[in-house]
């Protein structure tokens, strides 16, 4: 029968010879020449606490997706200060996908993310302040709800207060209502805002 | 006697750690599932109340009881030609694909993970056997894992249960398996085609060595886990696959919310998921 | 019926969207980020795509790249996105957009826009 077994005993064995890798090691090949060896580096950092500053460096030359999906990855996980530090960075970027991709890691990475949330939402840049938004999704934190007021009453940006107000129709409660009325006739040009503030305003009634 | 009241702070302490280790998450409404199993290997492990157990899982050197305790925990549900379609999906176009770019000889390698008891495994062999011509022509290995290493000693042994054989043909039951009292029992050939191995997919030392797969199978899997370690996953098949390999989720699974890297294909069969032939 | 996709990331926008094109009499289907937009579009086909820019996983431009390079049917592509400046709309018609409206659009807007692009309508 041509199905076989192969002695992937081996194999396991010949691959731990090769991967006795340390550190510094890991974070030369983060430049290696191919990807594959670059997304495993990325990859194996993860046992490397000290390795944040190299992955951060990495990513901003590194023009694979692949690896910058796994750099990523890696960084949500070790998620210290320098790692959320350098992802608030990547929220200026003009690269969407980069910028998306930041997003994401910070909505896995709660609270280390919380403490800088007050000052992302005032930023000057519209759209940080739009992707400070869209992170509060997943932020379950005791002070969303009123983050979120807050941007609908003093929010300058239509669309900046559009995203507030489709997170505010999930996590609202009864003492938005009055900032979601007041939305309305901040914009009353704007149906959608109308009908984004109603659909909110419907939801928190009826819970 | 034991002391094993599980308190919600145990509980959440607990439901962490044991993320961390395999990546299964459990919600609040599990928490009834999670005391039971707890509260048994408590017992069985004569510690006197879940502190000193949890120490002890956490301190052991061997791993022992987290072992145990895993699984206790996994859900291990599976019967042979489940999402049959996906198998069809294997040899009517995945596999015709995959040999295009492989020169005369070369082996083909599938990976089934996670394994359970190893009916998807098997499944994929018979389904090689019956229904790939190809199968004449080329060498095609079959390894499959799961974290419990109990329910990887049932795969290797092959005895099943008439409900997890209930959805195969008559003539492919009689043909490849025997009847030993209310089980039956899977013949030498196909024990002999697949290898089972333990594999904790969280865990980078376990999943370094899985390299060079044209197909992985993957499902029922993701569902148990939290977006970080799909993620995780995701990225772990990446480097397992060759240039151009596929990726097979379940049903009710889609690469849509976990990862960007692959690129979707639609089959007559079914939506699977592969890395670009350019990827290195 | 013709029928409509929609990508877009936010629940209130998809539905805001929805309820305008369905009030007109389309049929429509909804997707949140491009890589779910392309599993939809490769099992069924659309007469318009109503596309979102900022999305998770794979976003607008990263969608419809995908979906001109296949062999699909050339459905046309409406984008609609937060952002006004001029490079954002040239990325979007290099990635192959063929309408591009700034967010948020009024309801007389969108269906005007997706007429044209239906062919139901002319410029
Ligand atoms: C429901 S079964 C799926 C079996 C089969 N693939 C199918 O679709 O029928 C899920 C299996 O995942 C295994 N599992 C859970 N966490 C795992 C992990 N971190 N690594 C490997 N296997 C894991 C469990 O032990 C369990 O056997």
């Amino acid at each position: 029968m041509p199905l076989i077994k192969q002695h992937i005993s081996k194999s396991i064995e010949q691959d731990q010879r090769k991967r006795e890798r340390d550190c510094t090691s890991l974070e030369l090949q983060l430049s290696d020449p191919s990807s594959a060896a670059r997304r495993w580096a990325a990859r194996d950092l993860i046992s490397c606490p000290e390795a944040t500053g190299a992955l951060v460096l990495q990513l901003q030359q590194e023009d694979d997706s692949s690896v910058r999906e796994i750099i990523l990855t890696t960084l949500t996980q070790l998620g210290d200060e320098l790692a959320v530090a350098s992802l608030v960075g990547y929220l200026r970027s003009e690269d969407v996908a980069l910028r998306n991709e930041a997003i994401e890691a910070m909505k896995l990475l709660p609270d280390e993310v919380a403490p800088i949330m007050g000052k992302l939402l005032i930023d000057p840049d519209p759209d940080v302040r739009i992707s400070a938004v869209n992170i509060l999704e997943s932020l379950r934190h005791r002070q969303v709800e009123e983050w979120l007021t807050k941007v609908i009453e003093e929010d300058p940006h239509v669309n900046v207060c559009a995203t507030a107000v489709d997170l505010l129709g999930e996590v609202g409660t009864t003492s938005a209502q009055e900032a979601l009325e007041k939305l309305k006739t901040r914009f009353p040009d704007e149906p959608y805002i109308s009908f984004a503030a109603d659909l909110a305003l419907k939801r928190i009634r009826s819970t | 006697m034991a002391d094993t009241t599980i308190s919600q702070e145990d509980f959440l302490k607990f439901r962490e750690f044991f993320y961390r280790k395999t990546g299964i998450h459990f919600d609040d409404s599990k928490r009834y599932f999670v005391d039971k199993r707890l509260i048994e290997r408590i017992v069985a492990t004569e510690s006197v109340t879940f502190r000193s157990y949890f120490v002890m899982l956490r301190f052991e050197t061997s791993g022992e009881e987290l072992q145990a305790l895993t699984n206790l925990m996994t859900v291990n549900e599976t019967y042979f030609f489940r999402e049959e379609y996906q198998f069809k999906c294997l040899v009517n176009t995945l596999l015709p694909e995959i040999i295009t770019s492989k020169k005369e000889g070369q082996l083909l390698r599938i990976w089934s993970v996670p394994s359970s008891s190893g009916e998807e495994a098997y499944s994929i062999a018979i389904y090689l056997l019956e229904y790939w011509p190809g199968i004449n022509h080329w060498d095609v290995e079959i390894i499959s894992s799961d974290i419990d290493t109990k329910i990887l000693a049932q795969a290797r042994n092959g005895d099943y249960s008439a409900r997890s054989v209930e959805k195969l043909p008559a003539y492919f039951l009689e043909k490849y398996f025997r009847r030993k009292g209310d089980a039956y029992q899977i013949s030498d050939d196909l024990k002999q085609a697949v290898e089972f191995t333990k594999v904790n997919l969280m865990k980078p030392e376990d999943v370094r060595p899985y390299r060079g797969f044209d197909i992985i199978f993957c499902r029922n899997l993701l569902i148990y886990f939290d977006d970080l370690s799909r993620r995780t996953a995701a990225d772990t098949f990446f480097d397992a696959l060759n240039p151009g390999g596929f990726l097979c989720l379940g049903h009710s699974e889609s690469m849509s919310r976990i990862s960007s890297l692959y690129q979707t294909r639609k089959f007559a069969d079914s939506v699977v998921y592969q890395k670009s032939k350019e990827a290195q | 019926m013709k029928r409509i996709l929609i990508v877009d990331d936010a629940a209130t926008v998809r539905m805001y969207h929805r309820i305008i094109l369905e009030g007109a009499g389309y049929q429509v289907l909804e997707a949140i980020n491009g890589i779910e937009a392309m599993e939809k579009a490769l099992q069924e086909p659309f007469d318009l795509y109503v596309v979102d820019i900022n999305m998770p996983k794979q976003d607008g431009y990263g969608f419809l790249s995908d979906l001109r390079s296949r062999d699909l049917p050339q459905t046309p592509a409406l984008m609609i996105s937060t952002e006004a400046a001029a490079a954002d709309r040239t990325r979007a018609y290099a990635a192959g957009a063929n309408l591009y409206l700034v967010k948020p659009v009024k309801p007389d807007e969108l269906l005007v826009h997706c007429r044209l692009l239906l062919g139901e309508v002319h410029p």
